[in-house]
């Protein structure tokens, strides 16, 4: 006599690629949407070239990397609102220090810049994990704080910088051109890079491991509290360099900009790139082409001759829309599984 | 003489005023299976979480094979050689199974050799942690915990949600671990599995070690005494079967060919008023998606539920709660509101009912009161229900029907890591409910307390009743052959 017992799956029978749509289908979604948008808006304007080109990726450059700046966090189970008031810190200090400098100067400057915003930030990743203060309510608090810094170092719009610094972001010593490479190698390099940590290393998975279940995450033997410290550093650097990339296409420092609406994007981006607000998963990649995509609705609506007035309803619109699509994709994935 | 490979001394913890442990000193040798015994509450899980780092001592010392550690954190224990396999599978779900492994910091060879051992060497480390089944995941956490290379292996509840011979497998396991001269702290609420494993046994009571002793002195009738302490005078399991009454109740609830999915395939039975209807199944029958909608909570494929003779047509819960058919989930604070009170939790389902929506009316403030009285619920505990024990808890879910009123009540697996003072309470409640008239449909794991609570008895495999009998002419033995599928044999 012999007990059979339930048959267990162990091992999965899907093809190793539609296993990968369904861990990636998302981000390629949104990268897809990004090519079909660009497709079209070729097609609305008379004439899209390597100018259009340039014009689209680097003013979109402070969204993407705010767009990164909150993924980072937001799967490591935080959220940062302070990200917008960051960029305003850092753009006009930036602005304020680099004015009249030579090329080299302005880069250490950059280059202090990012450090010192990292480590603001992991201090606030600290805060928030010695007093148990939810996220939102402490970045809430530094969002306003980062604002007033700004004003405080800056009081009105001025500083400027070194026509090679404007280059570096935006292919052009004047921050407007005909040249997307250096804005295009601007966006890859560090966010493969973190994107690369974030999947394969074990530093970098305790990210994951922590927005994911930070029970199992600290059973597991993670430092969760060095994990949540890491992920708001490294999201302080990313909000750093929106404020770097400001300072180049404008050329100079303003603290009248409102971090508040930067920091909504911001969330709204990696929203639609895939990232769970509760934590764990989305990937940095997916809210790259997110940061384009809503950056770009703009100059493809007043393509269309919409009122900018009406644009707002639109892109609110799209993001409902594309969340409700995916969340009965879902919904019946689950059912048939 | 051996240094013993752990040695706690006074061991203490309180949580506010509530004292978890009072004074606990546990000794473990090298190459011994040594169990940790005790009711729900007499502190079990604290000193674990203590020992693997997740709490730490108020006061006490901790001895690993001579010298005093400090674990401040699960990373402290395992550098101590301390590994442990929690109750709730500690992996992170959003991850695969690589990359949980390498956030542990082990190297897959070594997993992939304890997995080959349980029979799961083909296990695809690609897969997703949510894409794979609970038992699984168990096995998967002993591996990772055996890849850690421990002193000392800490079993919390593994074998709970096993089949099994994969339960035989984590057996296996085991006495390979002593065999190699290193130890397992084994905590399990099957007290068949301690007499056949465990080589010593320490019992906790009220947060001390009252006892410590091998198991086969005495077997089981000793343990539970020592577990009960002054209620060892008391029947240890279930009271006296109480006699069933005849079957004759109007039909309450009516399956007629559930089918969903792959899990359930045609499936009908009658469930009548004043009658506990048992279920048996090994895990993962169908049992799950039965009572999903039987619950409401899914709709079947094809098939219908009658309640008293009408469809009951639910298109969720709420639906099949205003028709009396009611769920008390294994799942405990799947059903409560873990940060709110006692009363609250017992109060939600009335609030449908409510008519004034500012207050409960005096007529539910008491039907509150009268369920926590009749239930023995703990309520000094009572702000919020995620600090009772486990036992409490289960009361509550209970309770929150009573309160409200229910003509059918579907009871899965309610008794899953509860003391057996606790699980005696529980059963003699369905009887006196059944006995009042209520319809009950119990689910449970623990197949020997079916012929003693239940009347009747139906055993489901692979998505089919295959087998209904008289409870009180069942056997443990009969039963567990049946639900592998097997013909039982003739007597």
């Amino acid at each position: 006599m012999t007990a059979t017992t339930p048959e267990i799956i162990t091992a999965s029978t899907t093809p190793g690629w539609q296993r990968w749509l369904r861990r990636h289908g998302w981000t390629t979604g949104v990268w897809l949407l990004l090519v079909a948008m660009t497709i079209w808006y070729s097609t609305l304007i008379p004439r899209f070239g390597a100018f259009e080109v340039s014009t689209i990726v680097n003013n979109s450059l402070p969204l993407v990397y705010l767009a990164v700046a909150q993924a980072v966090i937001v799967i490591a189970g935080g959220i940062d609102l302070g990200v917008g008031g960051m960029l305003v810190l850092v753009n006009v200090t930036a602005a304020r220090f680099m004015l009249d400098q030579p090329f080299g100067m302005t880069l250490l400057i950059a280059v202090l810049v990012v450090i010192g915003a990292a480590a603001l930030n992991g201090g606030v990743g600290w805060v928030i994990n010695v007093s148990r203060v939810p996220d939102i309510v402490i970045t809430l608090g530094t969002l306003f704080i980062y604002q007033g810094m700004a004003l405080a170092i800056l009081p009105n719009p001025g500083g400027g910088t070194s026509d090679g610094f404007r280059w570096i972001f935006t292919g052009s010593e004047v921050g407007i051109g005909r040249n997307p490479w250096p804005a295009i190698v601007m966006i890859i390099v560090p966010v493969l890079l973190v994107a690369w940590w974030m999947g394969k290393t074990r530093s970098g998975l305790s990210l994951y491991a922590i927005g994911s279940n930070r029970t199992a995450a600290y059973l597991s033997g993670i430092n969760a509290a060095r994990a949540k410290i890491t992920a708001y550093a490294i999201g302080g650097a990313f909000a750093a360099m929106a404020g770097l990339a400001v300072t180049a296409i404008a050329g100079r420092g303003n603290p009248n900009i409102v971090g508040g609406n930067f920091t909504l994007n911001s969330v709204a981006a990696i929203v639609l790139g895939g990232v769970a607000l509760t934590g764990g998963i989305g990937s940095v990649i997916g809210a790259v082409a997110a940061g384009i995509v809503l950056f770009f609705l703009n100059p493809i609506l007043t393509a269309m001759g919409v009122d900018p007035n009406r644009a707002q309803i639109i892109r609110g619109l799209l993001i409902v829309l594309v969340m409700m699509v995916a969340g009965l994709l879902e919904l019946r994935r689950q059912r048939r599984s | 003489m051996d240094t013993p490979l752990l040695a706690t001394r006074n061991i203490a913890k309180r949580y506010g005023s509530v004292v978890a442990l009072t004074s606990v000193d546990l000794t473990v040798k090298p190459g011994e299976i040594h169990a940790l015994l005790g009711a729900n509450g007499a502190g079990k899980s604290t000193l674990v979480k203590i020992l693997s780092g997740v709490l730490s001592a108020d006061t006490g010392q901790i001895e690993v094979a001579g010298s005093s550690v400090r674990l401040r954190r699960p990373d402290d224990a395992m550098d101590a050689g301390l590994a442990t396999v929690f109750q709730d599978p500690a992996l992170i779900p959003d991850l695969t199974i690589e990359q949980n492994l390498k956030i542990s910091g082990l190297a897959e060879s070594d997993v992939r050799d304890w997995l080959d051992r349980m029979e799961l060497g083909d296990l695809d480390f690609d897969l997703m942690v949510t894409d794979v089944p609970l038992p699984v995941l168990r096995l998967l956490d002993l591996a990772r915990a055996l890849a850690h290379d421990p002193h000392l292996l800490m079993l919390d509840e593994i074998t709970a949600a096993l089949t099994q011979d994969q339960a035989d497998h984590v057996f296996a396991v085991m006495r390979e671990w002593k065999e190699r001269n290193r130890s397992v702290l084994f905590i399990s609420h099957r007290l068949g599995e301690v007499l056949a494993i465990c080589d010593r046994a320490t019992i906790l009571r009220n947060g001390r070690d009252v006892e410590s002793l091998a198991p086969g002195e005495g077997g089981e009738a000793r343990l539970v005494a020592a577990m009960l302490g002054d209620a060892a005078g008391q029947p240890a399991e279930v009271s006296e079967r109480t006699a069933s009454v005849a079957a004759d109740g109007p039909v309450l609830l009516q399956a007629e060919a559930l089918t969903r999915d792959t899990r359930l395939d045609g499936v009908s039975f009658e469930l009548r008023a004043g009658e506990i209807l048992g279920l048996a199944a090994l895990e993962g029958q169908g049992q799950e998606q039965l009572f999903q909608l039987l619950s409401g909570d899914r709709k079947p494929d094809s098939g219908n539920i009658l309640v008293n003779g009408e469809p009951m047509s639910a298109r969720s819960p709420y639906d099949a709660i205003r028709k009396g058919v009611v769920l008390v989930p294994a799942d405990r604070l799947q059903a409560l509101l873990p940060q709110r009170s006692v009363r609250e939790n017992l109060a939600t389902p009335l609030y449908n009912r409510i008519a004034r929506w500012f207050s409960l009316a005096g007529d539910e403030t008491k039907r509150v009161a009268n369920a926590i009285d009749r239930l023995d619920i703990d309520v000094r505990a009572g702000s919020q229900v995620q600090r009772l024990s486990g036992g409490n808890q289960q009361k509550v879910t209970i309770g929150r029907w009573l309160a409200s009123g229910f003509a059918t009540l579907l009871c899965f697996d309610p008794t899953r890591g509860i003391d057996i003072q606790t699980k005696a309470q529980i059963y003699d409640l369905l009887r006196e409910l059944a006995d009042e008239g209520a319809a009950i449909l119990l689910y449970t794991s623990e197949l020997r307390e079916i012929p003693l609570v239940c009347d009747r008895v139906l055993v489901m495999y692979d998505g089919r009743i295959v087998h209904e009998q008289d409870a009180a002419t069942s056997t443990e033995e009969g039963l567990l052959t049946i639900a592998h599928g097997l013909e039982e044999a003739p007597a």
